[in-house]
């Protein structure tokens, strides 16, 4: 018994000499940090030559734009700058940027010779006195310099966050005039921060609901220029359209592509009951997917093309179901307070945002595939209708005043909440989709 | 008027004379008790008390702490008061906060002084200190670009952004001696978590706090030791010494390295609270916000990391691309914070030459 205490209290002093000791380096776990805006730098491009100034230094503050606008990068302004850069190629100063916390910078140079402009660019991590990834080189026409902004800005977002970016996107929308007795609508297409604005139909029939194609050339919308809604397919390129579905005493609507793009998943008012249906675009062959007496409608299909969420009254008040791709019996997710409607599948496949309307308000939010962790993101008189960046990280949406003056215009808004700001059109806007990256 | 002055002088003679004649003044002694003494002689009065004090034998007891089991080890006792020594470097400590007046709420710091080294928090005029505590709950629910830890009220206008809270400071006119200019800074205005618009019109009373830390662990209280003159010499004494002498002597083997008392909890905190203030994850991607990396770093002797140093040992929770933006957001944050040095104890320089951290960003996903 005796000996057997000695042990334990040899070992005890043994421990804790050892503890003391502390051998090896010292660990600290961190588990709280902050979430701000990360400082970045854009010295104005170098351009070579007079000819290129101008579009140099364009180009630089579009792409500032397109990072400071989604919130998780704020710019230092040139005014706080040290050292200037004159030359592309010259061995960046780290400490002037680390002085003044630009935490990113980005560096380039414009070079235009005839119709040809090439724009080269640099993306260093200043702190870490690193290059972030190879400097890279766009060529194109020099009235295409925006889009070369908005790659460039891809490739700084894309490089320093670790995911996909948005900025090199298109998105169409319905465009309306008048007031809200007597308004016209038409279909536009612009760019993802409301420049180049298109308009891809006249305004002598209501239009609703435009939808990309998985591969951004084709449009469906529904208009009622027969009096009735129907669907149609519009190729954007060529600006020309067909009716896709066509049965008399029926009313379609609230088409979406499958991500094939090949199955149009829609909703067919027939016999008094509304259901979703799908309907392959070559063969014209449709197929019922929900047979119930209650309203479904606003289907759209996970990345993966398996599953379908839509809208239902069959439990009494609107809600969210999610299916089978190929029809059967549908799960409800969605359980809060209010109507939930217009679900939309993230790309990324974990999140369906959705429109609620609880207590008289309407809000923007989104919920995990199962229907947990619903956030509500925006709140208002009306908003309704999200559309997903193709990053799956931004949501645009239509928000819409109140009294007859009402006007109906875009916002965006981060999957966070942060970041709510206005897209500008050139009039009222509703009904955004957002294209997939061009190539 | 006449009648009046005759009036009042009959009834003033007939009170004076009613007060002097009727009793009021006359004395009434309070009752009181007797009790009947007897007088005694000064030796009977001795015997008296000789006969209340207690017995001299009442000094007996002290033999009673005698253990009867002598386990108590004193060589290793005072190893451990080691610990309660630590509070001596609190002064040497205290500049921490000085550098870091917001980490003070989530500072476990034994040292109750903490307090009273957070000129933000106590404005000079008493009328704004008694605002303050119902004003504080406020920021935690309006939008701000900062998400953070803690909490942090709008700095004054006029006032640069800083990691330390500074007061202004101009050159007084009739100074014969140059001063310095120290231009106001405060830090950035934050909040606990992200406010979306859905939330702002529900209400502006707080929904949550911060968790506050743990209290950190009271020092061990010295139990007293009995003398050593007391200890029986016995023969298990003897073997438990020999014991402890041997097992000593094993473990000074591997003790060469570092020297002195390891780091303080609350100096492990104060890194802790340095670094993460600097580890912005806004700008990562979900995947990398789901990454967990350790992070090697060698520091210099004055706290600075040394840059080159700086790698990535090991990551769990994502891909190796989100191991590389997390890896990436994780060295910005020892870079910036520790380019002015970390606020370690110098004397124990040994024990922080080399520092393991790991970044966990868990918890910041759901904010």
């Amino acid at each position: 018994m005796m000996k057997v205490l000695v042990g334990i209290l040899a070992g005890l002093v043994l421990m804790s000499a050892q503890a003391m000791a502390q051998s090896g380096p010292l660990r600290i776990e961190i588990t709280e940090g902050v979430i701000e805006p990360l400082p970045f730098a854009v010295p104005d491009f170098v351009p070579d030559g007079a000819s290129a100034s101008e579009i140099s230094a364009q180009l630089s503050r579009l792409v500032a734009s397109d990072l400071s606008g989604t919130g998780l990068f704020r710019e230092v302004p040139a005014s706080a700058y040290i050292s200037k850069v004159t030359d592309f190629s010259a061995p960046v100063q780290y400490a002037d940027w680390k002085a003044i916390n630009a935490q990113a910078l980005i560096t380039g140079s414009v070079k235009v010779s005839g119709s040809r402009l090439t724009v080269q660019f640099r993306i260093y991590d200043v702190f870490s006195g690193d290059e972030l990834g190879t400097g890279l080189q766009f060529v194109g026409a020099p009235d295409g310099w925006r889009r070369m902004a908005h790659k460039v800005a891809d490739v700084v977002y894309s490089r320093i966050t670790g995911e996909g970016s948005y900025f090199d996107s298109r998105v169409v929308f319905v465009s309306e005039t008048g007031p809200k007795n007597d308004r016209h609508k038409r279909l536009a297409i612009m760019d993802y921060d409301g420049a180049n604005v298109q308009y891809l139909t006249d305004s002598a029939a209501i239009v609703l609901a435009p939808r990309f194609s998985p591969t951004g050339d084709r449009v469906l919308y529904t208009s009622y220029e027969t009096g009735f809604p129907r669907i149609y397919v519009l190729d954007v390129g060529k600006v020309e359209r067909r009716v896709l579905e066509e049965q008399d005493g029926t009313m379609s609507f609230a088409p979406r592509f499958a991500p094939d793009g090949r199955t149009v998943v829609y909703s067919l008012y027939k016999g008094g009951t509304t259901d979703i249906y799908t309907l392959d675009i070559n063969n014209g062959k449709s197929k019922r997917l929900t047979n119930a007496t209650s309203i479904d409608t606003a289907p759209s299909y996970s990345p993966d093309g398996k599953q379908i969420v839509f809208e239902s009254d069959r439990s009494g008040t609107q809600q969210l179901y999610i299916m089978s791709a190929s029809g059967g019996e549908a799960r409800r997710i969605s359980f809060g307070q209010g109507r939930y409607g217009t679900p939309v599948w993230s790309p990324r496949g974990d999140l369906i945002a959705f429109t609620k309307q609880s207590k008289g308000r309407f809000h923007i939010g989104v919920m995990r595939v199962d229907g947990s962790e619903e956030r509500l993101l925006t709140a208002s008189f009306l908003d309704e209708g999200p559309t997903w960046a193709p990053n799956g990280r931004v949501i645009m949406f239509t928000r819409e005043t109140q009294g007859a003056k009402g006007r109906a215009s875009l916002y965006s808004v981060d999957i966070t909440g942060r970041n709510l700001r206005p897209v500008r059109t050139p009039e009222g806007a509703s009904d955004p989709a957002w294209s997939p990256l061009q190539k | 008027m006449q009648t009046g002055t005759k009036i009042s002088g009959f009834a003033h003679v007939g009170l004076i004379g009613w007060m002097v004649f009727g009793g009021v003044f006359s004395a009434h002694p309070d009752p009181f008790e007797a009790r009947e003494v007897s007088v005694i002689s000064a030796q009977d009065f001795d015997a008296f008390l000789a006969a209340q004090q207690p017995p001299a034998t009442a000094a007996q007891p002290a033999a009673l702490p005698v253990p009867e089991i002598p386990l108590d080890t004193p060589d290793v006792q005072t190893e451990t008061d080691v610990e309660p020594d630590q509070v001596q470097p609190s002064e040497t400590s205290q500049p921490e906060t000085d550098a870091a007046p917001n980490a003070v709420p989530t500072l476990p710091t034994p040292d109750p002084d903490i307090t009273d080294a957070t000129p933000v928090l106590q404005p000079p005029e008493p009328e704004i200190s008694e605002i303050n505590p119902t004003e504080t709950p406020n920021p935690a629910v309006r939008p701000v670009d900062r998400v953070a830890p803690t909490p942090v009220a709008p700095a004054p206008p006029d006032v640069r952004p800083d990691d330390v809270t500074n007061p202004e400071v101009s050159p007084d006119k009739g100074a014969e001696t140059p001063q310095d200019v120290q231009e106001a800074t405060a830090p950035e205005e934050a909040n606990d978590r992200i406010v979306t618009e859905a939330d702002e019109t529900s209400t502006l009373a707080p929904s949550r706090s911060v968790r506050p830390p743990a209290r950190p662990a009271a020092p061990p209280v010295a139990t007293p030791t009995p003398d050593s003159q007391s200890e029986p010499d016995t023969s298990v004494n003897a073997s438990i010494n020999d014991a402890l002498s041997e097992a000593m002597e094993t473990a000074e083997t591997p003790r060469a390295a570092p020297a002195g008392p390891p780091l303080s909890q609350g100096e492990k905190d104060a890194l802790r609270v340095s670094v993460s203030r600097c580890w912005n994850v806004g700008s990562l991607s979900t995947e990398a916000l789901g990454t967990t990396v350790v992070v090697a770093v060698s520091m210099t002797p004055d706290g600075k990391p040394e840059t080159s140093t700086i790698r990535m040992l090991s990551s769990s929770g994502g891909s190796d691309g989100a191991a590389q933006q997390a890896f990436s957001a994780a060295r910005r944050a020892v870079i910036r914070c520790g380019a002015s040095g970390f606020d370690l104890p110098t004397e124990k320089y040994d024990h922080w030459r080399d520092i393991e951290m790991t970044f966990n960003p868990e918890r910041m996903r759901i904010k």
